[in-house]
């Protein structure tokens, strides 16, 4: 038992996207900053290093070096953690995530992103305070028992937990048991939670997230000749007093992942403002005389949006749409594979307990960054309502708030970490230290 | 034990009082609520009041567990009854309330042996007259 409430435990949630850092018992995470982060290789830096090594000063210099930051150095590259860092443009940087088909691939870029959220976001002292981290509904054993290791090992924290976060989500709203449709920047996930345990054998994911509709936003629109200057590519100066115009800057050392990343990062704002699901099956000829939307790019240009506002969010629902966007066909394999919105939460629940379904049809949480795409939820509600059975009590909720719409699993960590009573449940430091890391899957279910 | 449980605990009452309605069937419901960190008897019914009476024992705005005995004739025309547990989490409650009341609702039920159906409401139509019915039979 790890019996420390003095101190408040730190939530994280590492979404595909964005990662959520802050302190339990609070209302919105502190911190949110972006999944990926930019990686230079260091092999020259380092054989440079090398060949002086016989040198004194040289050794003494390396010694010194033994700062939190020589760690980033690891595997021979530099990362750039946060939006900060990110935003600025540095030759051959490339932009990486630490996720593959959902899961972390990479451990060494999560211990950095970690490590940017307690000491430069949050600036605390890990060895103080338990962490509550959320993590994906199907993690695997082994995904979990790595992290207890980095979280006990590196950062020796006093206590652990690992919560679920369809099971957050539900809680939070005030179930449990529910299906919680969880629309997030890399993927969707739907997940059917009975009396806070995750079915697991029900579980659907589809790549299909607000990443994806981004990149179809960004490619109809470069198909209409619209072309998205990165942030870093113009300077505006004042040619007349309040006249302002862009200047084309050339950096050719740029890195194609980082351009995109910064295209990707003013096609999501524009997603944002101006896209809405639409009401029914979107329609070519329906939308084609629809009043066109104006934005403001960066570089002060004025584009319109047409039927693109509707088209694009209508890709979570008819993922094969995505074929008749220009530049949209390397994906195409994938798209027709993916499943649209409404059929995966009908067959998710088909996969459950007959006594079971009942309830989660009229018990559909929706969460996750996407989710706060207007109309969505009452899109989806009218979908299932024509495609569920008859005796079926459709109701799909989300949070009116957008905080807790978008933050619905931080926010239920961030309760769960702070009640006096949850502290009993911690997974301890020395509990770790005598049973080891697979103890994780008895303490954390 | 399910994900993310709260470790709330459960006052000896709570058990007491559930094994008097079933058994003895001396009250017609019992509403709980979670206070100082454990799950309390807030209110019992004697066996005279009604559905409606239970129904406007609930809070508008804050989460609460309750039991109640339901009796109610078959088709048969067999005088049955069965005992419900119904969650309620009204949308307007704080989300603190609700995280509190849904993380620890798991080890709440298992202390009482004998649940029947299971509800869980979020504003009063998930839990009218008709669904309780509907759901007896």
């Amino acid at each position: 038992m790890y019996g420390g409430d003095e101190v408040s435990a730190i939530v994280i949630d590492l979404g595909s996207h964005t990662c959520k850092a802050g302190y339990a018992g609070e209302d919105a995470p502190k911190a949110v900053f972006p999944s990926v982060v930019g990686s230079i290789d260091q092999m020259e830096v380092d054989d440079a290093a090398n060949t002086d090594t016989n040198s004194g000063a040289a050794m003494e210099a390396k010694s010194n070096a033994k700062t939190p930051d020589s760690d980033k150095n690891k595997g021979k590259r530099k990362l750039f953690v946060g939006s900060q860092a990110l935003g600025y443009r540095r030759d051959q940087m490339e932009v990486v995530s630490p996720f593959k088909d959902g899961i972390v691939a990479d451990w060494d870029i999560v211990d950095n992103i970690w490590d940017h959220a307690f000491r430069e976001c949050l600036l605390i002292d890990p060895t103080e305070h338990p962490m509550l981290l959320a993590e994906p509904s199907s993690n695997p054993q082994q995904q979990r028992e790595r992290a207890a290791e980095l979280m006990f090992e590196k950062y020796k924290v006093p206590a652990l937990f690992l919560a679920k976060n369809a099971v957050l989500t539900s809680f939070a709203s005030g179930r449990a048991t529910s299906l919680v449709v969880d629309c997030g920047g890399g993927s969707t996930t739907i997940a059917p939670v009975h009396d806070g345990y995750v079915l697991q054998k029900a579980v659907a994911t589809s790549p299909i997230g607000g990443e994806f509709l981004t990149d179809c936003l960004l490619k109809s629109l470069e198909s209409k000749g619209i072309k998205i200057k990165p942030r870093y590519s113009f300077k505006r100066k004042e040619v007349r007093p309040g006249d302002f115009q862009p200047f084309d800057l050339d950096f050719p050392s740029t890195t194609e992942s980082y351009r995109l990343y910064s295209q990707r990062v003013i096609a999501s704002d524009i997603k944002d403002s101006v896209c809405r699901a639409p009401d029914s099956p979107y329609d070519e000829s329906a939308y084609a005389n629809i009043p066109m939307t104006p934005y403001e790019l960066p570089d002060g240009q004025t584009i319109e949006i047409g039927s693109d506002r509707f088209k694009v969010p209508d890709v979570l629902f008819n993922p094969p749409l995505a074929q008749t966007i220009p530049g949209m066909e390397s994906f195409s394999e994938f798209a027709l594979s993916a499943r649209g919105l409404s059929q995966m939460v009908i067959e998710s629940i088909n996969k459950c307990d007959v006594d079971i379904r009942r309830e989660l049809f009229s018990s559909i949480l929706l969460a996750g960054g996407t989710a706060s795409m207007q109309q969505l939820k009452e899109r989806l509600e009218k979908d299932l309502l024509e495609e569920s059975p008859q005796a079926a009590r459709v109701k799909v909720l989300a949070s009116g708030n957008t905080t807790e719409r978008r933050f619905s699993v931080w926010i239920g960590g961030s309760i769960l970490a702070s009640l006096g009573s949850f502290q009993q449940m911690w997974f301890s430091k020395t509990e770790y230290e005598e049973h080891g890391a697979s103890y994780v899957q008895r303490k954390c279910p | 034990m399910a994900n993310a449980a709260s470790g709330m605990a459960v006052n000896d009452e709570c058990k007491l009082k559930f094994m008097e309605l079933k058994a003895k069937r001396i009250y017609r419901f019992i509403i709980f609520k979670i206070e100082n960190q454990q799950v309390v008897v807030e209110k019992v019914g004697s066996p005279e009041e009604t559905y409606e009476d239970f129904t406007a024992s609930f809070p508008a705005d804050e989460c609460r567990y309750s039991v109640f005995d339901f009796d109610f004739i078959t088709d048969e025309n067999c005088q049955k009854s069965k005992i419900f547990f119904i969650a309620w989490a009204p949308d307007t409650a704080k989300i603190r309330s609700k995280m509190v009341y849904a993380s620890s609702k798991d080890r709440f039920k298992r202390e009482l042996d004998g649940i029947q159906v299971e509800l869980q409401a979020t504003d009063p139509s998930e839990m009218s007259l008709d669904i309780i019915k509907s759901r007896a039979l």
